[in-house]
């Protein structure tokens, strides 16, 4: 088995680079929706034979072992050729959490059917009263027996319609004294009487989220992953190196580029005040490379990164948000078209990206929430 | 970037750092200020002794060659307590042309030992702004024309002049005193003097002349402006941290206004602009320092400059905001820093300028791909 993390930065960004070339898709290139599986099958079955379905897992679970820094590249080259991540909750979310938290029978069980995708994984956190305050949240999971009976409602479920299996925060105990107690994390199965998936129409006019309804489903105790009532610090030490990964540059990038050409297809560059606020955002962008790699540079020393890290998300998000926002307005009258605008033989969807870029500001601690983080923890306020 | 690089750097820092804090930080700028006195020589002797001046000049033209990063250390810690002395235009503008077109003239072991100081007078005026063409003339050892925006002069100095000549430019120099030289001086936001100077036939020596005069001068001064960012770094962190301990302090409504979440939230925003800009100016300097093209020396100048302009003028704003009224009053040190900014913004072009030129090279270079 190849040791990937003996290879230089250069050699290894080579050959994430050179697979993807030759083997992802062309028609799935930088897809503007979230794919069921059966879209992505294909692609799912080369990269399972290649090995390298989960980057992050450790070799001797089926993963490629990647630390920190070679990681960083394996996403960075995935969103530079605009690879789907794919029905990747298992592989981000509960592997890594059933790798340090479960039994020796659950490894067993579900890893190998995560990178296969046998099992297709949703994640249950979010509810009506828990969003950015998500230790609010009330969706109970009540002991009966072998098994845990829950009761209550889950939303924002990504692709939770296209999922087969379900872990979720629950509340395994009402009478603590802060409510990040009493939280535990357990999994279940999609397909069963007491469970009920609806869609939630989004302003893209996108399916991708979902509303989970409990009402007294069941799964067996053994589906508790560590120790019940501890939840919630579990899931917070999920959550240390998406928090570098969510400030990358990609998203913003890859708009930029988009910019560039739908600009430079409708004659934007002959207008002094396009020039001024295209080479603003392009400065964004620039500039905020520039301090990623600076955070990217504190991993590849092996350093733990702390909650400064968080600009990287705020700035990045907001200024993908301005970039699509300025190809509106290049777009005029027609900046209101659902759909690819012709560019010569490109077609660039417009719509698509601003609205993609929406929700990036709110998922993964909207950020409202990080600024008061970076209050508190940086700056001492 | 080498570690043992990094830790030159970070001696270099300290040792400046201490000299300006000891010299009596920010409050020397008032002090001078109030003065007008416009420099404190014990202060500049110091900063030469250092190795300051000569920092980022080759060793064979009498320098330390520590290169542009050590330079901006320097550059930001001046712009921490907006130390009045022209650094920058000292370091990079009248050494930088120097030891780029006549490394032997004593005239440079003399700057960078600190014993004289040499303003450039090198930009010219016109009915828009700055003149893209110079038009002060040297002929048969004359000078004839005006110069604008000169910086770190005092009256009476002497003076380096960049003029026409009829086959390019030449780089010369003027004693303050020569005949026909009438300089004009104008009281700048953060109290010093910005000088306009014309001279009708006066006498002035050559110190370098050629094509290498033009592509020095561009050097010097892509030098000067991303240096100028790093002062502006320095500048616009010191506000930061004014301001953070300001509104741990004031309370109102018995409590820090610092506990208020739209405050926090502002200075959040502040921070990261402070980053930001850090980690751009810093990368553009190395970048720089690391050969590059002249095109690519230009556009990592005008980035640096563009950005740490955007940061300070922010930052210093909103830092007056959040001191209240007495951000608004002369007595509080917060409102030096921002009539610094105005100065450091000013000279050698803002962020607009900098953000179209900056386009204006990509477009270059994509062009010749």
């Amino acid at each position: 088995m190849t040791d990937w993390n003996a290879l230089s930065d250069d050699e290894f960004r080579a050959e994430v680079r050179g697979f993807f070339e030759a083997e992802y898709p062309e028609e799935l290139r930088h897809l503007p929706h979230r794919p069921k599986f059966a879209e992505i099958q294909h692609w799912h079955v080369k990269l399972h034979a290649k090995g390298w379905v989960a980057p992050a897992w450790p070799t001797e679970f089926g993963g490629m072992g990647l630390e920190a820094a070679k990681l960083l590249i394996y996403y960075e080259e995935q969103q530079r050729y605009g690879v789907n991540r794919g029905r990747d909750m298992g592989i981000q979310m509960v592997g890594p959490l059933i790798i340090k938290f479960g039994t020796q029978e659950q490894k067993d069980h579900w890893l190998p059917r995560i990178l296969t995708c046998e099992n297709i994984w949703c994640q249950g956190y979010s509810e009506p009263g828990a969003g950015s305050d998500l230790a609010n949240l009330r969706t109970s999971a009540a002991i009966d027996g072998d098994d845990f009976v829950i009761n209550g409602q889950k939303t924002w479920t990504t692709m939770a319609h296209d999922a087969t299996h379900i872990f979720m925060l629950v509340r395994t105990n009402q009478n603590t004294e802060r409510k990040q107690q009493g939280i535990s994390f357990i999994l279940a199965q999609m397909d069963q009487p007491g469970v009920e998936v609806r869609t939630i129409t989004t302003l893209a006019g996108e399916t991708e989220f979902c509303e989970v309804f409990f009402d007294d489903a069941r799964t067996p105790r053994a589906n508790l992953v560590g120790e019940i009532d501890k939840g919630w610090s579990m899931a917070k030490a999920l959550l240390s190196f998406e928090r570098i990964f969510i400030g990358n540059p990609g998203l913003a990038q890859n708009a930029l580029a988009q910019l560039e050409t739908f600009a430079k297809g409708r004659g934007a560059f002959d207008d002094a005040v396009f020039r001024d606020r295209f080479a603003e955002v392009a400065l964004d962008v620039e500039d905020h490379a520039a301090l990623y790699s600076r955070f990217a540079d504190q991993l590849k020393r092996g350093e733990t990164l702390g909650a400064d890290v968080s600009m990287l998300k705020i700035w990045v998000t907001e200024t993908y948000q301005r970039i699509t926002e300025l190809m509106i307005d290049v777009a005029g009258p027609d900046g209101s078209t659902l759909g690819p605008l012709q560019i010569g033989n490109i077609g660039v969807d417009v719509l698509a990206s601003f609205y993609k870029a929406r929700p990036s500001t709110i998922y993964g601690g909207s950020n409202e929430i990080q600024r008061n983080i970076l209050s508190k923890a940086v700056l001492g306020l | 970037m080498s570690t043992e690089h990094e830790e030159d750097l970070r001696l270099l820092r300290d040792s400046v750092s201490t000299l300006l804090d000891r010299a009596g930080g920010v409050a020397r700028a008032r002090r001078v200020r109030d003065e007008g006195k416009g420099r404190d020589n014990d202060v500049w002797r110091e900063l030469a002794e250092a190795g300051v001046l000569g920092v980022a000049t080759p060793e064979n033209a009498g320098g330390l060659g520590m290169g542009l990063s050590a330079a901006g250390v320097i550059a930001e810690e001046v712009g921490r307590v907006i130390a009045p002395e022209p650094v920058v235009p000292t370091l990079a503008m009248a050494i930088g042309l120097l030891h780029r077109t006549c490394p032997d003239v004593p005239v440079l072991a003399a700057l960078i030992a600190g014993e004289t100081t040499l303003a450039v007078a090198w930009q010219e005026r016109d009915l828009r702004g700055v003149s893209e063409t110079i038009d002060c003339r040297f002929v048969g050892g004359k000078l004839t024309g005006s110069k604008d925006w000169i910086m770190g002069h005092a009256d009476g100095a002497p003076l380096l002049v960049i003029a026409k000549m009829d086959d390019g430019l030449a780089l010369v120099q003027v004693a303050g005193d020569a005949k026909g030289v009438t300089a004009k001086s104008a009281r700048q936001s953060d109290g010093s003097a910005q000088y306009s100077i014309s001279f009708a036939a006066t006498p002035a020596s050559v110190l370098a002349e050629g094509p290498l005069v033009a592509a020095a001068l561009s050097e010097a001064v892509a030098d000067a402006t991303a240096l100028t960012a790093a002062e502006l770094l320095g500048l616009s962190g010191a506000a930061l941290e004014l301001t953070l301990e300001y509104i741990k302090t004031r309370e109102q409504f018995d409590k820090p206004i610092g506990s208020f979440q739209v405050i926090q939230h502002r200075a959040v925003d502040m921070k990261i602009m402070q980053e930001i800009a850090e980690a751009a100016v810093r990368e553009a300097l190395t970048v720089m320092d690391n050969a590059a093209t002249p095109l690519v020396r230009l556009r990592q100048a005008s980035r640096a400059k563009a950005r740490a302009c955007t940061a300070a003028q922010q930052i210093t704003r909103e830092s007056i905001q959040l001191h209240g009224a007495v951000g608004y009053t002369d007595e509080f040190d917060v409102g030096l820093l921002l009539n610094r900014a105005l100065v450091l913004s000013a000279w050698l072009g803002d962020a607009a300028y900098h953000r179209r030129r900056w386009l204006e090279i990509r477009d270059t270079e994509e062009a010749a791909q």
